[in-house]
């Protein structure tokens, strides 16, 4: 049951397997490196295109443009992709937005994956009591409808990057937790558990030293394919603006100005709206291939 | 999943447990015991959720009587109306108060209009009801045939392609989705209105015809995530159940197979995504009715937040997790309908 949790996580697919089974070994292997090698080729690039691009290149500011200047179709000089309503580059907007969403993103899994990934580990680990109290309290949050969560607490305690942070960590620690809890549950009937127990291994040190190395690559493809969920969802806030405030950029925000305008510039939604499919789809492919290599062992 | 866990060719029922179903089915029959003690649970469940939500809107800065009046209302007038609307006691007091009247079926008043809270929700719940309702539709009505096509030939082209097409439908965001529709659909061609909601009783047409964008906005991702997850159960089903070998070796076409002997089986994994989606999903029409203009109850909550109407927010946050639990419970019970081993109670 705790697969069905997150929607992604259980999309396995076994054909891949059974399709290298035929294939030479070779080629298997080599499409197999390939299909990791080309989601994180591309998420490589975007991180380094929005982290290192505005470094590298002098890009016009992405706030405070001259309204004068609004509106320019793509390829005007000096506006690469074009300038928006408020005659801001849109270039720049992009990557100073995928800058925000991509460490959001990140912020929000290593918190999920900390605090969400010890947690269920506990209680996967010790059971009992600590069990039930946990992960009632994680049915709370997991029943409880998750944008509703991130609305209200990115209302409660204003928009900023810093609140959105907290307001989507809010559901990625009860999903990392019941993935840790699952591998942990597993695990704990392994006989090396069994010795580690046996040798009087303290409690903290079996779960650091001996269940977190084999959770983690369970954890890490689901921290991959939470990465395209948290960039959708915060677009999602931005969007209805609850996210980043407006004059900063982010996709999500980038969006929403672009739909008042549909009709006259579709551009303005497009530009956006691909930079958030190209960068889910490579942080996706990263975890699906990930998972299908590391569980084909 | 919960595919079959024993090897058993369904219609043959294992001895063992057909003389204790016997007594239990009157006496206190599992699928009974299992509806209670599930609703049971759902209880702290829903209590829970009240006192987070009641919690999380007391940290709102800001109260109704101060939205309502405005930023110029002086600190007499605020007070005044805080009073009025009972807003300046303890929020374990409010709680409390709302607690009894809920539990008694009665959710209040809205503090902004002052109309009863189940007005209102009875006015937007079928909108949101029949969007999700055609969503569901969209998705499944495509899914199943596309998972049972891909899954005949596992690694066929048409099995390439719907991966290729669903991975790229995973990645798409619900809202990127609904500008592209109504880019191409209302903008471009012009054959669908872009927003707006027609009710039913200007004629059925009319009133599918304005749901059409948004339910296939949240209709389509859905149907990538149900015919992978389908066709990943199908693939599973045909590759290591002894009841397929079996169907095989007694000749049995392998349509026929998959069809009636696999899919049969793996509808229950469906059948559990789509109960627990269902809890996601109502609460992803938040952002689809406010770009369509849908008069829904997700925009009744977005409005709602806004205006620091708490007891509305209150509300629909119930009856988002009552959907949520009622179709986990819904589910549960489908199973032991549909499944043999569980109606008898030998899980």
């Amino acid at each position: 049951m705790a697969v069905a949790e997150t929607p992604i996580s259980v999309t396995d697919h076994p054909g891949v397997e059974h399709e290298h089974e035929e294939a030479p070994a070779r080629r298997g292997r080599w499409r197999r490196s390939l299909g990791v090698a080309v989601p994180g080729g591309m998420v490589a690039l975007i991180v380094a295109a929005c982290f290192l691009g505005p470094v590298l290149f002098d890009l016009p500011s992405p706030v405070g443009g001259n309204i004068l200047e609004s509106y320019l179709p793509a390829f005007s000089p000096g506006h690469l992709l074009g300038t928006d309503p408020n005659g801001n580059d849109i270039l720049s907007r992009l990557l100073y937005g995928g800058r925000a969403s991509l460490f959001i993103a990140l912020a929000v899994n290593v918190l999920g994956l900390v605090v969400g990934g010890t947690l269920g580990a506990l209680s996967g680990y010790l059971g009992g009591v600590v069990d039930t109290v946990i992960m009632r309290v994680l049915d709370v949050l997991i029943a409880f409808p998750s944008l509703v969560l991130t609305l209200a607490v990115a209302q409660a305690l204003g928009p900023s990057m810093r609140n959105t942070i907290f307001a989507l960590a809010f559901f990625s620690i009860p999903a990392f937790a019941r993935v840790a809890r699952s591998a942990v549950l597993r695990l704990r009937e392994m006989p090396f558990m069994a010795a580690a127990q046996l040798c009087g291994t303290p409690a903290w040190r079996v779960l650091f030293k001996h269940l977190a190395p084999n959770t983690a690559p369970q954890l890490i493809t689901f921290g991959m394919l939470g990465m395209g969920i948290v960039i959708i969802i915060e677009g999602a806030l931005s969007f209805l603006g609850l996210g980043i405030p407006d004059p900063a950029p982010s996709w999500g925000n980038m969006v929403a100005t672009g739909q008042l305008s549909l009709s006259a510039t579709p551009m303005l939604v497009v530009w956006p709206s691909l930079a958030l499919l190209v960068t889910v789809l490579s942080f996706n492919l990263l975890g699906e291939n990930l998972r299908a290599r590391w569980s084909g062992r | 999943m919960t595919t079959a866990a024993l090897p058993q060719v369904p219609g043959t029922r294992d001895p063992r447990v057909s003389r204790t179903s016997r007594v239990t089915r009157f006496a206190g029959s599992p699928v009974l015991r299992l509806v209670v003690k599930r609703l049971l649970m759902a209880i702290p469940i829903m209590l829970g959720v009240t006192v987070l939500t009641f919690w999380v809107l007391s940290l709102i800065p800001g109260n109704a009587a101060q939205q309502l009046l405005g930023p110029e209302a002086t600190p007499e007038q605020v007070a005044q109306l805080e009073e009025q609307l009972g807003l300046n006691r303890p929020g374990y007091v409010r709680y409390g108060e709302w607690l009894r009247g809920a539990v008694t079926g009665d959710l209040g008043r809205s503090i902004v209009s002052n109309q009863p809270v189940s007005d209102l929700l009875g006015e937007r719940l079928p909108v949101t009801g029949e969007l999700v309702l055609l969503a569901f539709v969209v998705s499944l009505v495509l899914a199943v045939p596309v998972a049972l096509l891909a899954a005949h030939r596992p690694g066929g082209v048409w099995d390439r392609i719907s991966m290729v097409v669903s991975t790229a439908g995973l990645s798409v965001a619900n809202y990127v989705l609904a500008l592209i529709l109504v880019l191409v659909f209302a903008v471009q061609l012009g054959v669908l209105p872009a927003i707006g909601f027609t009710p039913l009783s200007e004629g059925l047409w009319p009133n599918v015809r304005s749901l059409i964008l948004p339910s296939a906005a949240i209709g389509l991702p859905l149907f990538c995530f149900y015919a992978r997850f389908l066709r990943g159960d199908l693939v599973d089903q045909m590759q290591q159940e002894e009841y397929v070998t079996t169907a095989r070796a007694k000749g049995v076409g392998s349509w026929q197979v998959l069809i009636r002997h696999a899919f049969r089986n793996s509808s229950f994994g469906l059948i559990t995504v789509v109960g627990l989606n269902l809890g996601a999903l109502i609460g992803g029409t938040v952002i689809i009715e406010q770009i369509f203009a849908l008069p829904g109850i997700g925009q009744m909550l977005l409005q709602a937040i806004n205006t620091r109407d708490f007891i509305m927010v209150q509300a629909v946050v119930v009856v988002f997790a009552l959907v949520a639990v009622v179709a986990n419970l819904v589910v549960d019970l489908l199973y032991a309908v549909l499944d043999p081993r569980i109606r008898y109670g030998s899980r």
